[in-house]
């Protein structure tokens, strides 16, 4: 069986290595049968489509067969086997062999489950309770990889946007493939993003707080790379609590279909089938969590996800061609009244980075809710995968001001070693296990020992502002698990590379996976290194820019201060003509409409006491639209926050941090997730060398 | 036993006993009297040795470190400074050791104090098999079981920070070791004939049970990266060492054999040479400059030790051509079976002291740790 997609081709270096053999016990379903003494064995016979029937050796059927009533058809006489599988729910997490190159095989996530499933789904009556409404969304990462991909195959054409790829893999979904709806999962991350800043504030207001069973809170480590969420579950338990509990925008997109959508549509959960396109394959590791399946409905909140990569595939099995416009590919939807029955709000663009924006969102959380004008600056570290975003408060005398917030963005495997490391020293968790916690322990004192003595030679006894500064930790950390961030996913496209002999070779055609496909390991001349090490390079900032392309206006830095800018820029292309007013319907309308998914989702469905859903909402929500028909007061208080607020719109104020109860309880386990430690040792053989 | 036809002499200085298990590797202090050998205990011993007046070595237990790993440790390395030691464990874990620096005299520090564990690296899923310290001292190389090596920067503080993380062996990686960029430089006021010179450069070499050796060198705009694969061995690669003066490397196998690679181009090394002389696996291979101080052309010695218990002393000389890929001159300078009796020996290591550079130590499967004096 072939793997799906095109998971043959990694020459990423940042991958988690698989570890060990997939140690899965085979499950004995029925006892095995006495035998009795001098009774015929069987044989496995396989038939011309591959079937494999078990066949009693001298050529009668076995009396399983006939007391099973299996062996139909073309199996003459003989039992018909069922093929061995091993899906998700088997996987045990042992080690992200999902990206890398050699690994199981899964047939439950790929775009051939996708297929078959379509084509089943075709068969049945919709009215049919067996009939499930096919939906997909696709990560904004998704859509940049195939604009860049179209982009560099046509260079002289005008470059491609995701709106543009959105609306062409809309129409392909839904003529070639059958979907009822595509969505792009940018609403939903918007959701998140609120949720995520909530959870930051509700940690900074309990970090350091005394009382039995206080643990530290900060920094918050970002949740929505299931790359680094399945290594910390592996290898770095310790690290467990500082990762922040909210779902990723896939998982946040799977409540809003199948909850929210679902109740619009009049599906149970179980009547909708889910796919996911993501730039990542540890993706679907991330669905197939236990969270994530619902019990009640014996359903995940996404059923499927497939890469990037394999919906360029099915497309291309499709002979659909990405290349041609469809018909009102440039227009924008008009959504200043969106019917959320179909139409969710398109590609709202968050401003900060191409990974989802955490980090950006909770430092327009802290800055709009600072008494005090903060200022920002940015430190790249030793590599552009690791910086630094520092908040002060501004100081009038010139010099640096008080570090108010300092969170970092952190990308790539080596990156995250150094931020389990830092956390682990500056929260004082035990890093490690067993007498490998106890070297640590000593280790600490020893170098305790050596500071405290250097303070001491410094003489004046004052500790060096700088070195202060330098040991503050971090509040927040945006982790990535791939270089580069998620628009560097494993699941996305290649590029088509040139080799040494400058000949184009199209590696995700060939299947060259590896070693000998990276040209720079051949023959090792410096500048055939450099070219090989900059293509990946490269390709990855075109994806970058492809993400960030918007039809009508150029990027903007998230911090300008100008209000017309920031309302251009946050919906530069949802409304090309009148920015300001575009910006209002864009965000606010997403705003709004997030405090109604919240509310509807998590609301008391009595409806007997709407005052608590409302306070709730008010106070999660964002405070500059108190009602539903306050859009021309909103936007008045909107020229007046920007300055403090730059442009940001995601919102988590915490006022109401104390709101308990039923509606809480609900919203907690609509939006948040939780993680639990691997026990990976496995006690296997003695290892001699 | 020596060998017969060898003009050189492989002459029993000491045998350094006490570990309850077998001997992993051994580590030469690079600036004190001092040897480290590590074992399956989960012990690091150290020695200490003095000449007489007889100019006769002797070698006495100085202290033993019970180092909290909790499987076998496997590998050893020294700083340059030779105040930091570094220990490579099948625990996955990284230690490093230095002495708790006291007001006592130096003399005192030196020989009493306590080793302590001062930083603890964790990052390998599985078991680590070689550690090794630039030759600035400022990064450290380590390699494991599963796959991968890892560059650390060796910060103030005992403190490191990880620069890059190396997934391209396809199998357990055995052993790494870093170009001696300082002897490039001291080299060039040597010139040779049949050397071509090269920009200085720190280069890690990785050795695998994927029958390869990788070469990384650092892309200062970006990550490390490998930009050779060695191919040739039939078998794993066990252990891999540079030349004294960086131009060459030599490689130990599986397949009985010792590859010579020479540098034919900046980033090109090139097989030239293949010494056989082994019954079994070579596991562990060490080149050191030789004594007394070789003379012009002289390319050093070459030890090597493995599953046959015996030691073989290669001598190699540069090329008697000028061609690119002209194999260097070797001869058998010396060996010795049964070594450590009928056990394996796990790794050979020269002494890199000034004077003591005819030093060599080996660890066997017999518990004990032996110097030898080898003589041309």
């Amino acid at each position: 069986m072939a793997f799906s997609g095109a998971l043959t081709l990694t020459d990423l270096n940042d991958f988690i290595t698989p570890s060990q053999a997939c140690i899965k016990p085979v499950e004995q379903t029925n006892p095995a049968q006495a035998k009795e003494a001098g009774a015929a064995s069987t044989e496995i016979h396989i038939d011309a489509t591959g079937s494999y029937y078990e066949v009693s050796a001298d050529g009668l059927t076995s009396a399983q067969n006939s007391r099973n009533g299996a062996g139909t058809s073309s199996s003459a006489n003989g039992r018909k086997l069922e093929q061995a599988q091993i899906n998700l729910n088997d996987c045990l997490a042992c080690s992200g062999c999902i990206t890398s190159a050699e690994s199981v095989l899964i047939t439950l996530q790929s775009h051939v489950e996708v297929l078959n499933f379509l084509s089943e789904n075709a068969k049945v009556d919709p009215s049919c309770l067996s009939y499930k409404l096919p939906v997909i969304s696709i990560a904004p990462q998704s859509l940049a990889s195939l604009a860049a991909s179209l982009s560099a195959a046509n260079p002289s054409h005008t470059p491609v946007t995701p709106r543009q790829v959105l609306r062409r893999v809309r129409e392909f979904c839904i003529t070639a493939l059958g979907f009822s709806h595509v969505f792009d999962t940018t609403f939903a991350r918007h959701l998140a993003l609120r949720e995520h800043v909530r959870e930051f504030a509700e940690r900074r207001a309990r970090h350091g707080k005394e009382g039995p069973g206080a643990e530290p809170q900060l920094p918050m480590l970002a949740s929505a790379c299931p790359g680094w969420i399945c290594y910390a579950e592996k290898a770095h338990a310790e690290m467990l609590p500082f990762i922040a509990r909210t779902k990723s925008p896939q998982q946040v997109m799977g409540t809003l279909v199948k909850n929210w959508m679902g109740e619009k549509w009049g599906k149970l959960p179980s009547e909708i089938y889910h796919v996911a396109v993501m730039p990542c394959y540890d993706k679907k590791l991330e669905a197939s969590r236990q969270d994530f399946y619902n019990e009640m409905y014996s359903t995940r909140d996404v059923d499927c996800v497939i890469t990037t990569g394999e919906l360029e595939l099915m497309m291309k099995e499709n002979g659909w061609d990405l290349a041609r416009p469809v018909v009102g590919e440039l227009e924008h939807r008009n959504i200043s009244s969106p019917e959320p029955s179909t139409l969710l709000p398109e590609l709202l663009r968050h401003e900060g980075s191409s990974s989802g924006s955490y980090l950006q969102a909770v430092i327009d959380h802290v800055r709009r809710t600072s008494q005090d004008p903060l200022t920002l600056t940015v430190q790249a570290m030793r590599n552009t995968d690791h910086e630094e975003h520092i908040l002060r408060r501004s100081s009038t005398n010139g010099t640096a001001g008080e570090i108010v917030f300092k969170g970092a963005k952190c990308y790539g495997f080596r990156n995250l070693q150094n931020v389990v490391r830092k956390v682990g020293r500056e929260s004082g968790v035990r890093v490690g296990g067993g007498a490998a916690g106890r070297l640590t322990g000593r280790g600490r004192r020893v170098v305790g020992v050596r500071r405290n003595r250097k303070g001491a030679e410094g003489g004046d006894g004052q500790p060096d502002e700088v070195d202060k500064e330098r040991e503050r930790g971090y509040d927040y950390v945006e982790v990535m698990a791939c270089p580069g961030g998620c628009v560097n996913g494993g699941g996305q496209i290649r590029p088509a590379v040139k080799d040494a002999e400058g000949y184009q070779r199209d590696w995700s055609a060939s299947g060259v996976a590896g070693d000998d496909g990276n040209v720079g390991s051949v023959v090792g001349g410096a500048p055939e290194v450099v070219q090989a090490k900059w293509g990946d390079k490269e390709w990855t900032r075109k994806v970058e820019e492809a993400y960030w392309r918007a039809a009508t206006a150029p990027v903007l830095v998230p911090g300008s201060s100008d209000p017309d800018q920031i309302a251009s820029l946050a919906s530069s292309d949802a409304c090309p003509k009148d920015a300001s007013a575009g910006v209002a319907c864009t965000l606010t309308d997403a705003d709004r409409l997030a405090r109604r998914v919240v509310e509807e989702l998590c609301g008391p469905r009595s409806s007997s006491s709407p005052s608590t859903a409302t306070r709730w909402v008010e106070s999660s929500g964002n405070t500059n639209v108190s009602t539903e028909n306050g859009l021309e007061s909103s936007r008045a208080e909107e020229a007046t926050s920007c300055d403090g607020a730059k442009g940001d719109r995601i919102c988590g104020e915490n006022d109401g941090l104390g709101v308990e109860g039923e509606t809480e309880e609900c919203r907690r386990k609509m939006f948040r997730t939780q993680y639990r430690a691997v026990e990976s040792e496995v006690i296997g053989l003695a290892v001699k060398w | 036993m020596q060998d017969a036809n060898s003009t050189g002499t492989i002459e029993a200085v000491a045998e350094l006993a006490g570990h309850d298990d077998r001997v992993w590797h051994i580590a030469w202090n690079p600036t004190r009297p001092l040897i480290a050998s590590c074992s399956a205990d989960k012990h690091v011993r150290l020695y200490s040795y003095s000449k007489d007046d007889q100019n006769n070595l002797s070698f006495n237990h100085n202290s033993t470190v019970s180092t909290g790993h909790t499987k076998t440790v496997r590998a050893l390395a020294w700083a340059p400074s030779g105040q930091t030691l570094a220990t490579g464990s099948f625990d996955a874990n990284i230690g490093i050791w230095e002495q708790e620096k006291g007001d006592e005299d130096e003399d005192v520090l030196e020989n009493m104090a306590e080793w302590e564990c001062v930083s603890l690296l964790e990052g390998h899923e599985t078991e680590c098999k070689s550690v090794a310290y630039s030759s600035t001292g400022t990064l450290l190389a380590s390699c494991s079981r599963d796959k991968t090596v890892w560059i650390w920067e060796v910060q103030p503080d005992a403190d490191f920070e990880c620069l890059s993380v190396m997934m391209e062996h396809s199998q357990d990686v055995k052993c790494v070791a870093w170009h001696p960029t300082e002897e490039v430089n001291a080299l060039s006021s040597r010139p040779s004939l049949s050397i071509h010179h090269f920009p200085p450069e720190q280069i890690l070499a990785s050795a695998s049970y994927d029958d390869t050796v990788k070469l990384y060198v650092d892309d200062p705009s970006d990550d490390w990266f490998c930009f050779s694969t060695l191919k040739g061995h039939t078998s794993t690669v066990w252990s891999v060492a540079w030349a004294p003066g960086g131009q060459y490397i030599a490689s130990a196998s599986d397949d009985q054999t010792i590859r010579i690679w020479k540098r034919v181009e900046q980033h090109r090394w090139e097989s030239v040479l293949v010494l056989t002389g082994h019954d079994r696996s070579v596991y562990s291979i060490s080149w050191g400059p030789g004594k007394p101080q070789a003379p012009e052309g002289a390319l050093g010695w070459i030890a090597s030790v493995g599953g046959d218990g015996k030691i073989i002393i290669w001598e190699l000389t540069d090329p008697s051509e000028d061609a690119q890929m002209a194999p260097p001159n070797y001869k058998i300078l010396a060996q010795r079976s049964s070594a450590h009796g009928v056990y394996d020996i796990n790794a050979a290591v020269w002494c890199p002291r000034p004077g003591y550079e005819d030093l060599l130590a080996t660890a066997g499967d017999d518990c004990a740790t032996r110097i030898w004096r080898v003589s041309p």
